[in-house]
């Protein structure tokens, strides 16, 4: 309880607006240079990171909300169990201190793609192609979901894609948090996830 | 109203203190000029007397520190905020983002701190005319400009009835316009006796004019203190760091080529310098 | 007034179109919003609405072939299913629609604080809306400035990938580093102080939107409940 407490911490609530502010941000950056990819996760990783796994949750279930309530994508929020996710895998991993060796903490970035994937298409199955009631069984719907999924890809997930976006995301992040000096690290809840345990 | 007696930090996983052995006094409504060269422990001060350290920053703080009245290091950051108030560098930065109009903003504060609702009201209606922002009460924070977004984090400070300010370069980020205004009004507050201020600063031209005394750090130590045009003027000005204002500067060199005599006050600001070279 | 539809319509409730006609749309007419909550609500569900209608129109697999074009059957099951998907979609998206061009998110965050949501939840909702339009605004303007400077935004993948970082790195360093100063600040305005807080605003809570809520609620309820017999007595 303590921990919590700690982990969301007055930077903590300062962090999370930034955060999701630059989920977006970077997402349309990368939508200009037409790359393959999403970057819509960066903020919320990089609150896993530094304030633990449950900051992060916190941080990619609001994200959607916050998208859907913009009315920009009103759908969003049916995938803020997925954002969530993706904070409280990077947050675990972290504070497993996967993110002190780098080939694990990529590692760590494939896995939550997939995961992510995995759980964002049962969603879509749903919102698209109705698995309650239908008297289908469930790998039909599936099917008929990934046929969907190429529209799904303009939308923000897609089983091919999620692994290697969150590869990408895990790695900038661990770029960027390195090259920050220790002192300033020193403000974030869970420092140690990046710099180890200070003396 | 600031008492400082040995006063020794450093920050966590430093090897040096940022301020070391630094003793201070500071008597309520004052406005005290901070100087200092970049590093020189001023923000360091700043954080000190807001309270900030030690309860925001770690690190290792001795000696004695009681502002306002309260014992620092014992106190907590929500208690220092009922009665120290913070400017800082980045107007955007001190726009909370949790409200709409530049009237909730003010009122931020003092939702916070608990005070009831008309007292709120007046107290809003107080701050915007102090500040000159009462025009601008329904607009947007964010649709302000810089040097108004500093008087807005001024203005919601100031609600909150603080007995000291402190200002950590707050003009750094505005144009000479902005960084005017900024001094005015801190000059009429003190004057007015609202409050007292101590702001750290590099603009040396607006000290002169609106400081009552200045103290100069240097390395973390107090290396001079006085009224600013003592302290300017001084030959070890130059010494210290603080980079000189055109106006001494100018003075100067009339003095070493002999055109006005030796041991006349320097000025810094314009109207000093038209006398002095009247 | 639209201080618990959230809550309300967050239940699930099958109708249909029904919904939409004679609850959404009137009321979107009485708000004057007509024309901007049909525009953009046609915007959302049409990227939906055309592929499922196909997809669930051709592969469905079973029952009636309403007609056929070349070797593909459109199924009547399919149509059934995808009009009821549609018409979920747009019922829902609807009432979403309706509830943010209506209510203003800090007073609907207030109202749920006063009903013991905690404080921080506000900062965080009003504060994320805040800043997103303006954090899209400096990311264009990095975009910018890089491009001014030869930045490769077009050539191979590998160019444009290399483009990424000296456009995202000082962007996420710069948040990074604001976020200490925004700390502080709202540590000067008293947010971290334990004890009781007061309201600027106060909100109005007639009757007539209480019995309304307490309908609404039990409207919801009636509908469930239904469809749960109706599902378990199948």
């Amino acid at each position: 309880m303590e921990r919590i407490r700690r982990d969301f911490s007055t930077v903590t609530l300062v962090m999370i607006p930034v955060a999701i502010a630059l989920n977006i941000a970077v997402g349309q950056l990368v939508v200009a240079l037409k790359l393959p990819l999403y970057l819509d996760s960066i903020g919320t990783i990089l609150v896993a990171v530094l304030a633990g796994p449950l900051a992060g949750l916190v941080t990619g279930v609001l994200a959607n909300l916050i998208w859907t309530l913009t009315g920009l994508q009103p759908f969003a929020a049916a995938f803020a169990i997925v954002a969530g996710i993706i904070g409280l895998m990077a947050g675990l991993f972290a504070g497993w201190g996967w993110f002190r060796r780098v080939w694990l903490w990529l590692l760590g970035g494939v896995i939550t793609g997939i995961v992510a994937a995995l759980v964002s298409a049962p969603i879509s199955a749903y919102l698209f192609g109705g698995v309650m009631g239908s008297g289908q069984d469930f790998l039909v719907a599936f099917f008929r979901a990934t046929g969907a999924s190429v529209i799904q890809a303009t939308f923000g997930q897609g089983i091919v894609a999620d692994p290697l976006d969150k590869l990408v995301s895990f790695l900038l992040v661990w770029l960027t948090l390195r090259a920050l000096p220790s002192r300033f690290l020193q403000r974030f809840p869970r420092a140690e996830n990046v710099a180890g345990r200070p003396e | 109203m600031i008492e400082l007696d040995g006063v020794t930090f450093t920050y966590a996983g430093e090897a040096t203190p940022a301020l070391q052995q630094l003793d201070l006094r500071i008597g309520a409504g004052e406005l005290w000029a901070v100087l200092g060269p970049t590093g020189a422990g001023k923000s360091t001060l700043c954080s000190l007397l807001a309270g900030f350290i030690p309860h925001f920053y770690r690190g290792s703080l001795r000696g004695k520190v009681r502002v306002a009245g309260i014992d620092v290091p014992g106190s907590s950051l929500g208690e220092m905020s009922e009665h120290v108030g913070s400017v800082f560098q980045n107007p955007f930065n001190q726009v909370t983002g949790a409200r709409y109009t530049v009237r909730e903003e003010i009122g931020f504060g003092l939702e916070n701190l608990g005070v009831p609702r008309p007292a709120m009201l007046e107290r809003i209606e107080r701050s915007l005319a102090l500040t000159g922002l009462s025009e601008l009460a329904e607009r947007s924070p964010y649709a302000l400009s810089g040097g108004q977004q500093q008087r807005l984090a001024i203005a919601s400070i100031l609600a909150l009835r603080p007995k000291l300010m402190i200002l950590d370069e707050p003009t750094s980020q505005l144009d000479p316009a902005g960084t005017g205004q900024v001094f005015t009004l801190l000059r009429d507050l003190v004057s007015a006796g609202e409050t007292t201020v101590v702001v750290a600063e590099q603009r040396l031209e607006w000290v002169a004019r609106a400081a009552d005394r200045c103290l100069v750090l240097q390395s973390g130590t107090k290396a001079a203190e006085g009224t600013p045009s003592d302290v300017l003027s001084s030959p070890e000005a130059e010494g210290w760091g603080l980079c000189q204002s055109r106006f001494s500067r100018a003075a100067r060199a009339a003095v070493a080529q002999g055109v006005t005599p030796l041991g006349r006050q320097l000025p810094h600001t314009l109207d000093q310098a038209v006398e002095y070279f009247r | 007034m639209g201080l618990l539809l959230a809550v309300a319509f967050a239940v699930p409730w099958w109708a249909c179109y029904l919904t939409l006609g004679l609850l959404v749309l009137p009321l979107a007419a009485l708000g004057r919003l007509f024309g901007p909550l049909t525009r953009t609500l046609w915007k959302l569900v049409l990227p939906f609405a055309v592929p499922i209608l196909l997809i669930q129109g051709f592969f469905w697999g079973e029952g009636e072939v309403l007609f056929t074009l070349g070797p593909l059957s459109f199924y009547r099951l399919g149509l059934i299913f995808a009009a009821a998907s549609i018409g979920r979609i747009a019922m829902l998206g609807g009432c979403f629609l309706l509830l943010s061009m209506t209510t203003r998110i800090d007073m609907l965050m207030r109202a749920l604080v006063e009903r013991g949501l905690p404080n921080q939840a506000l900062y965080l909702v009003v504060t994320t809306l805040q800043l997103v339009p303006r954090f899209e605004a400096q990311a264009h303007r990095i975009q910018d400035a890089q491009r001014a400077r030869g930045l490769e935004t077009e050539g191979s993948i590998a160019r444009r990938a290399r483009a990424l970082v000296p456009l995202i790195g000082p962007l996420l360093l710069a948040s990074l580093m604001d976020v200490e100063e925004r700390a502080l600040a709202l540590e000067a305005r008293g947010f971290s102080r334990r004890g009781p807080r007061t309201s600027l605003v106060t909100l109005r809570d007639t009757p007539l939107q209480r019995w309304l809520r307490l309908a609404l609620w039990l409207l919801a309820a009636t509908l469930i409940l239904y469809r749960l017999v109706s599902w378990i007595t199948r």
